[in-house]
């Protein structure tokens, strides 16, 4: 009877052992699925400095496991490993969620720019309805629809850009759109000046 | 009593017991010197510089600028951080870094170049992108000169316009460190001015063909000039001259103001274009909008046939109306083309030609008048 014991207690202490050796495979998987998940929503170049940590964490993770790898059966524990893979998770898929936060208020951004180019770009385009006509003003009118033409297909490619997720060559083109467009405006003026004044 | 009186009296279950216990004693010492020898101290500072030099290498751009240096700087850093992990795992007396000491400096130094490679790549691009700005800010000033030496073309200036905004979007995008799009961008104005300068080119061969033309008026009209011994107006579209002639000889020359769009030949009523022809006054107008005025017989007989052929083409619409009402007139002096196509003097020079010309002086207005005066 005390032989039977015996062996029941070191057949379990040795079960016991080796059920807290297996490699936290589920975590390993979930992490590095969740880090993939944020280089692909761009976290890498919107929240860089939160991405890195997480690859960090990763990194420091696989090192604790493949520590442990290394130890003699009875003394292995994935135990830190598997928290850390879990901690590297958390951190990618808060990383992810940064990015996404930062992408759209990058894009907001430029969509408010965009909407007040738009609204420069129309104004342009009524002034030039309402340009004066007749003799003197005819050249200088023709010289600033071309330079309204320019404004308009600036802001184009601006939107086209913008459509294509290339935020800050967007944001640059439709600048200078509205700068020129701006200055349609003003040339307009100048016109009407330059009529009354005759 | 010595060690051997003792050994020889203790009996021999002692004896082996004795035994048992030192061999024990023994073995558990060399388990817990192999558990607890200290051994060699893992690289962390190799470790925490190779992760130092990613950072910055990220920070410079390198993920966008020198990517696969980058990324093999960042595999270079796992291989190491592994090994030494690896190492970590074995018993104290087994351990060596060396392997991965090496491999993290390694890592160490490919994040530096990466980041070197980085600096030296937006160095490069930033001069690229600056050196093109200015390439095409000198085109631009070129083009302008050449532009303003001529009579207004709407269709270049609209090349030209698109240039000069392609400049400023490049200069935005190089500030921004966008240098890519930068040359992309200062590309695209390059491409406006080159086909400004087809344009202006095919105004030029348009020009080469009509000059015997042009030139045939001109002689055309001083002979008639010379042989009745009579005036004629003569305008060069090109340099803005009016010539007044008498038998054949220049009498006075006056600087004047043409159509708004008088880059062309005069094509339907409304172009803005001042008419290339042969013509004759056909009424003096001592009271006018315009102080004074000498209206033409514009259209003539080669101008309907001209706008009868273009409407055919399709040149022009279908709705145009050839036009008229072209003058001579005053109100000019505003040193810029103006009128809706007709030739503008100043009032005072208005004054002067209308003391010598009448209905019926020829006037002669052709685009370029190069072998005369």
């Amino acid at each position: 009877m005390f032989k039977r014991s015996a062996v029941v207690l070191v057949v379990f202490a040795l079960l016991v052992f080796v059920s807290c050796a297996k490699p936290p495979e589920q975590e390993i998987q979930k992490a590095n699925g969740s880090i993939e998940a944020a280089r692909a929503s761009e976290a890498e170049e919107y929240v860089p400095d939160a991405f890195q940590v997480a690859m960090d964490t990763l990194n420091a993770a696989n090192a604790a496991k493949t520590e442990a790898d290394g130890k003699f059966a009875l003394f292995r524990s994935y135990g830190k490993a598997k928290e850390m893979f879990i901690r590297a998770e958390a951190l990618a898929n808060e990383a992810a969620t940064q990015a996404a936060a930062e992408k759209e208020r990058v894009r907001a951004e430029v969509e408010g720019i965009l909407t007040q180019a738009k609204a420069v770009l129309d104004s342009a385009d009524a002034a030039l309805k309402k340009a004066p006509k007749g003799k003197g003003s005819k050249a200088d009118i023709e010289l600033i629809k071309n330079d309204f033409a320019a404004a308009q297909a600036s802001f184009d490619e601006g939107q086209n850009d913008f459509n294509a997720g290339k935020y800050k060559s967007a944001k640059a083109k439709v600048e200078a759109s509205m700068q020129r467009a701006q200055a349609v405006i003003t040339q307009i003026e100048e016109a009407k000046a330059k009529k009354a004044g005759k | 009593m010595d060690f051997v009186c003792i050994w020889e009296e203790v009996s021999l279950s002692s004896r082996v017991r004795f035994l048992l216990i030192a061999v024990l004693v023994v073995i558990l010492l060399s388990v817990l010197a192999l558990l607890f020898f200290p051994g060699q101290h893992p690289p962390v500072t190799s470790l925490e510089n190779a992760k130092l030099a990613l950072k910055l290498a990220a920070k410079s751009g390198a993920l966008h600028y020198a990517k696969e240096s980058y990324r093999s700087a960042e595999k270079t850093l796992q291989n190491g951080w592994m090994e030494m992990a690896r190492q970590n795992g074995r018993l104290a007396l087994f351990r060596n870094y060396e392997v991965a000491d090496s491999t993290l400096r390694l890592a160490s130094e490919m994040a530096k170049e990466s980041e070197q490679k980085t600096r030296e790549r937006i160095h490069y691009l930033d001069s690229v992108a600056q050196s093109q700005c200015a390439d095409l800010r000198n085109e631009l000033s070129l083009c302008r000169d050449a532009l303003d030496g001529s009579l207004a073309n709407f269709q270049a200036e609209r090349y030209w316009s698109a240039a000069e905004l392609s400049l400023t979007m490049s200069e935005l995008l190089a500030v921004r460190g966008e240098y890519e799009e930068a040359c992309q961008t200062a590309a695209k104005g390059r491409e406006s001015l080159h086909q400004l300068i087809e344009t202006l080119a095919e105004y030029a061969n348009d020009e080469a063909k009509k000059i015997n033309v042009w030139r045939r008026w001109v002689q055309e009209t001083l002979a008639e000039s010379r042989t009745k011994g009579t005036y004629a107006v003569i305008v060069d579209k090109s340099t803005h001259k009016t010539y007044l002639v008498r038998a054949g000889n220049i009498v006075h020359t006056y600087n004047c103001e043409l159509g708004y769009n008088s880059v062309h030949q005069k094509l339907f009523a409304g172009d803005g274009a001042t008419p290339e022809g042969k013509y004759q006054i056909s009424a003096v107008k001592r009271f006018s909008k315009y102080y004074k005025a000498l209206l033409i017989n514009y259209p003539n007989q080669l101008d309907r046939n001209r706008f009868v052929e273009n409407k055919k083409k399709g040149i022009i619409s279908s709705h145009a109306r050839i036009g008229g009402l072209i003058e001579i007139h005053g109100g000019g002096g505003r040193n810029e083309d103006w009128t809706d196509g007709c030739v503008a003097l100043t009032n005072k020079e208005m004054d002067h030609i209308m003391q010598y010309v009448t209905v019926g002086t020829p006037v002669t207005i052709v685009r370029r008048s190069d072998q005369w005066p």
